[in-house]
C-alpha cells in the first residue's frame, strides 16, 4: 500500500521517469504528445476572392470572399462538385496564383507580401499532378530538397530518412517512368512532406488513384495529423471526408455554403450521410457555422 | 535571387535533356550525322558529275571520216573518238554525243569547220572548248609548217602570249554558296537543338504536369526561369559544337576532306577559328533559348509546342538564308542584324577574312538582343495566365 500511495518517494521517482519517458519517446510517436492543447490557427482565409476574365464568358468569380482558418492538427477538408473553386483556393493558398480580393495568412505569412515564406512552410500535392517520368525516387527528391534550401549531407541524410519512411529503397534509383501508380504516389508523399512542412495543402489528392493508393494517402494524411500539421485538402469522395475531417467546408460556385463539423453539419441539415448532407447544402442559401474546437 | 536554386533547376533540367530521345537526336545525332553526310553527299555529286562529264565529252560526232579529213588527226590526237552521225545536230541535242564536228568549204574557196555543241549541257561546253582548242593547235601547226619552207620567222606567229586568269569560276562560285551554307547550317541546327528541350521544360512540364510542383516550391520564379534558360542555351550551344566540331572533321580528316575543301572552297578550320565562331555564337544561343521558351510557354501542351516553334525555326532561318548569298560582306551596320550577323561571321571566321569591328558590333549587338529575349521570357513566366491557360 505504502508503495502507490501518491506521496511515497519510489511513485514520485517511477511517475517523473514515465513522464520524461513520454517526451523522450515523442520524436519517434508524435501521437503521443499533446497536440491538442497547442492549436495554432495555421491558415487564415479572410473574404479570399479570384475572379478571371473570360472572352466568351466575361467576369469569372472563380471563388467569391471566402473564409476560414485551419488549425494546426487539424484536418480540414473542402468539399464541392467540379468547378467549384477549391482548385483555386489551395493555388491561391500556395501562392501560385494572385488573389484579386481579401488576404490569406499561411503560418503567420501573408500570401501577397511573402509568398516565399508560405511556400518555404507548406507541402503540396494535387492528385493530378505528374512526376518527372525520367528521374529516379532519389533524384526528385534530391531536386525539390535543394529548391527548399536543403543542401548537401543533410539533403542526403533527409533522403535516406524518406526513403526508408516511406519503404521504397528497391526503387529508390529506378527511373519514375517504370513505376507503378502506387511507388509514384509514394515518391509524391515523400516529396511534399521532405523538408517537413507544418502545413499540407492537398488537392483532390486521391483522386483517380486505386482504393489501396488512395488507401496509402489516407494514412498519410492522418499520420501528418498526429505529428500536429496543419491539414487543408480538397475532395469531392464524400467518404473520404467523412472518415478523415475534423470541420469541412463546402464549397459551391466559388462561395462557402457551409462550415462545421460533421455533427454540426448533421444538425444543420438533418441529415445522417454527408451524400445527403452535401446535396442538400448545395441548395441551401449560406450557412455557417462556428466550429467548436 | 538564389543562384543555388538557379543551379539546381538547371542541373534537374540538363538531366531530363539528357535523357530525352527526341532532343538527344536533334542535340547530338543530327550534328554528328547530317553533317558528314551532307558532305559526303555533296562531294560525291560532284566528283561523280565532273567524271561524268568527261566520260561524255570525248565523243564526237561526224558524218564520216573521210569528210573530216582536215581535223580528224587533230581529233583524235586530243583524245576524241569519232563517232558517225547522219544528223550532226540531232546527234547533239539528244546527248548521243558531246559534240560534232562538220567541214565545209574546200582549200581553195577556204574550209570552214562548224563545232555544234549544246551550251546548257556541261559535258557539250567542256567537248567544244576542247575540240577549238585542238583546231586552235592545228592552225597554228599549218601556219607553223608553211611557214617553215618560205623563211619568215616562227616568231611572227606569236607576237605575244596570252593567259587567262580566272578569279572567279563557276566552281569556285558554287564553292561559295556552299561555305555561305555553312553558317546557316549551324544556325538552323542550333535553333532546332534548341526547340525541343524548350518545349520539354515548358509546355511538356504543364502536360505532365510537374510545373505546379516546382512553382509552389520556396524558388522564385526568376530563379526557376534562370535555370531553364540556362539549360536550352546550353542544349542551344551543345548543338552548335557539335555541328562546327563535326564540320572541322570533314574538312580535316574525313575520307575525301581534300575535296571538301576544293567544293567549299575552304580551308581546314583551325583550333583558334573554331573557339572564336563558338564564342561569336553563345549570345544567340541564349537569344534563341530565351524567345523558344518564352512561347513554348504559352502551349498547353508538347505537340502544341511544336506548332509555335517549328514557324520560329524557319523564320530565323531567313536571315540566315540571305547570309548565303554570295559577296555580302559583314560591316558594322549589317551587323546590327541578328542571326544574319552571326550567320556571316561564322562563314567569315572559316574563310579566315573577318572584321574586327563587324565582330565587336555582331557580340555587342546580340548580347543586347539576347538580354530583351530574356528579359520578356521571365516576364511571361510570371504570368498566370499564360502558365495556367485554359
Amino acid at each position: 500500500m505504502y508503495l502507490v500511495s501518491p506521496v511515497s518517494p519510489v511513485f514520485l521517482v517511477f511517475s517523473v521517469f514515465l513522464v520524461s519517458l513520454v517526451f523522450l519517446v515523442s520524436p519517434v510517436f508524435p501521437v503521443f504528445l499533446p497536440r491538442a492543447s497547442l492549436m495554432f490557427r495555421m491558415i487564415r482565409v479572410d473574404k479570399l476572392a479570384k475572379s478571371f476574365k473570360d472572352k466568351k464568358r466575361g467576369i469569372i468569380h472563380a471563388l467569391d470572399h471566402i473564409s476560414f482558418d485551419v488549425r494546426s492538427g487539424e484536418i480540414f477538408g473542402l468539399l464541392g462538385p467540379n468547378g467549384a473553386g477549391k482548385t483555386t483556393c489551395l493555388r491561391l493558398l500556395s501562392t501560385i496564383l494572385k488573389p484579386t480580393g481579401g488576404t490569406a495568412e499561411v503560418g503567420g505569412a501573408d500570401i501577397v507580401q511573402s509568398p516565399e515564406a508560405v511556400r518555404r512552410q507548406i507541402g503540396f500535392l494535387s492528385g493530378d499532378m505528374g512526376s518527372h517520368a525520367r528521374l529516379t525516387p532519389r533524384e526528385v527528391l534530391g531536386f525539390f530538397g535543394k529548391l527548399n534550401g536543403i543542401t548537401g549531407s543533410r539533403l542526403s541524410q533527409r533522403i535516406d530518412q524518406m526513403v526508408e519512411m516511406f519503404d521504397f529503397r528497391e526503387y529508390a534509383n529506378t527511373k519514375i517512368d517504370k513505376l507503378s501508380t502506387g511507388m509514384k504516389q509514394k515518391v509524391a508523399i515523400a516529396r511534399t512532406v521532405l523538408h517537413d512542412p507544418p502545413i499540407l495543402i492537398l488537392d483532390e489528392p486521391s483522386a483517380g488513384l486505386d482504393v489501396p493508393t488512395a488507401r496509402l494517402i489516407e494514412r498519410f494524411i492522418l499520420n501528418a495529423k498526429r505529428s500536429g500539421k496543419c491539414i487543408l485538402f480538397s475532395t469531392h469522395v464524400m467518404e473520404e471526408a467523412e472518415y478523415l475531417c475534423d470541420r469541412i467546408g463546402v464549397v459551391h460556385q466559388g462561395r462557402l455554403k457551409a462550415l462545421g463539423t460533421m455533427e454540426q453539419l448533421r444538425e444543420l441539415t438533418g441529415k445522417q450521410r454527408l451524400r445527403e448532407i452535401f446535396l442538400d447544402l448545395l441548395d441551401m442559401p449560406e450557412t455557417r457555422i462556428e466550429a467548436r474546437i | 535571387m538564389k543562384l543555388k536554386i538557379s543551379a539546381a533547376v538547371y542541373q534537374k533540367e540538363l538531366l531530363e535533356i539528357f535523357r530525352d530521345r527526341r532532343t538527344m537526336i536533334s542535340m547530338v545525332v543530327v550534328p554528328l550525322v547530317a553533317i558528314p553526310l551532307m558532305f559526303n553527299l555533296i562531294n560525291r555529286f560532284m566528283s561523280s558529275r565532273e567524271k561524268q562529264a568527261e566520260g561524255e565529252s570525248i565523243t564526237v560526232g561526224v558524218l564520216d571520216e573521210s569528210r573530216v579529213p582536215t581535223v580528224l588527226g587533230a581529233l583524235k590526237a586530243a583524245g576524241f573518238q569519232p563517232v558517225l552521225k547522219t544528223d550532226l545536230r540531232a546527234a547533239v541535242a539528244n546527248k548521243e554525243v558531246a559534240a560534232a564536228v562538220e567541214e565545209t568549204g574546200d582549200a581553195a574557196a577556204g574550209k570552214q569547220v562548224s563545232i555544234y555543241i549544246d551550251r546548257t549541257r556541261q559535258a557539250s561546253d567542256i567537248a567544244g572548248d576542247k575540240i577549238r582548242t585542238a583546231l586552235d593547235k592545228l592552225k597554228i601547226d599549218t601556219v607553223r609548217a608553211s611557214l617553215r619552207g618560205s623563211g619568215v620567222s616562227e616568231k611572227i606567229l606569236t607576237p605575244f602570249t596570252t593567259q587567262r586568269v580566272n578569279v572567279a569560276s563557276e566552281k569556285k562560285m558554287s564553292g561559295l554558296i556552299f561555305g555561305s551554307a555553312l553558317g546557316y547550317i549551324v544556325i538552323l541546327l542550333m535553333f532546332t537543338g534548341a526547340m525541343y528541350p524548350a518545349i520539354d521544360m515548358t509546355a511538356g512540364e504543364k502536360e505532365r504536369r510537374t510545373l505546379e510542383a516546382v512553382l509552389c516550391s520556396p524558388a522564385g520564379r526568376n530563379e526557376v526561369v534562370l535555370g531553364k534558360i540556362l539549360a536550352t542555351s546550353t542544349a542551344a550551344f551543345i548543338t552548335a559544337l557539335l555541328t562546327l566540331g563535326s564540320m572541322a572533321y570533314s574538312f580535316r580528316f574525313a575520307p575525301h576532306a581534300s575535296q571538301a575543301q576544293e567544293a567549299f572552297h575552304m580551308a581546314p578550320p583551325d583550333l583558334a577559328s573554331l573557339a572564336m565562331a563558338l564564342f561569336a555564337v553563345i549570345p544567340t544561343a541564349i537569344m534563341a533559348a530565351s524567345i523558344m521558351v518564352a512561347i513554348a510557354l504559352f502551349a498547353k501542351s508538347y505537340k502544341e509546342g511544336q506548332s509555335y516553334l517549328t514557324p520560329i525555326v524557319m523564320l530565323a532561318a531567313f536571315p540566315a538564308v540571305v547570309g548565303m548569298l554570295p559577296g555580302l560582306e559583314l560591316t558594322p551596320a549589317l551587323a546590327l542584324i541578328p542571326i544574319f550577323n552571326v550567320c556571316q561571321l561564322i562563314k567569315e571566321i572559316f574563310l579566315g577574312e573577318f572584321s574586327r569591328a563587324a565582330f565587336a558590333v555582331a557580340l555587342g549587338s546580340n548580347l543586347v538582343y539576347a538580354a530583351i529575349a530574356y528579359y520578356i521570357a521571365s516576364r511571361i513566366f510570371k504570368s498566370e495566365s499564360v502558365l495556367f491557360r485554359v
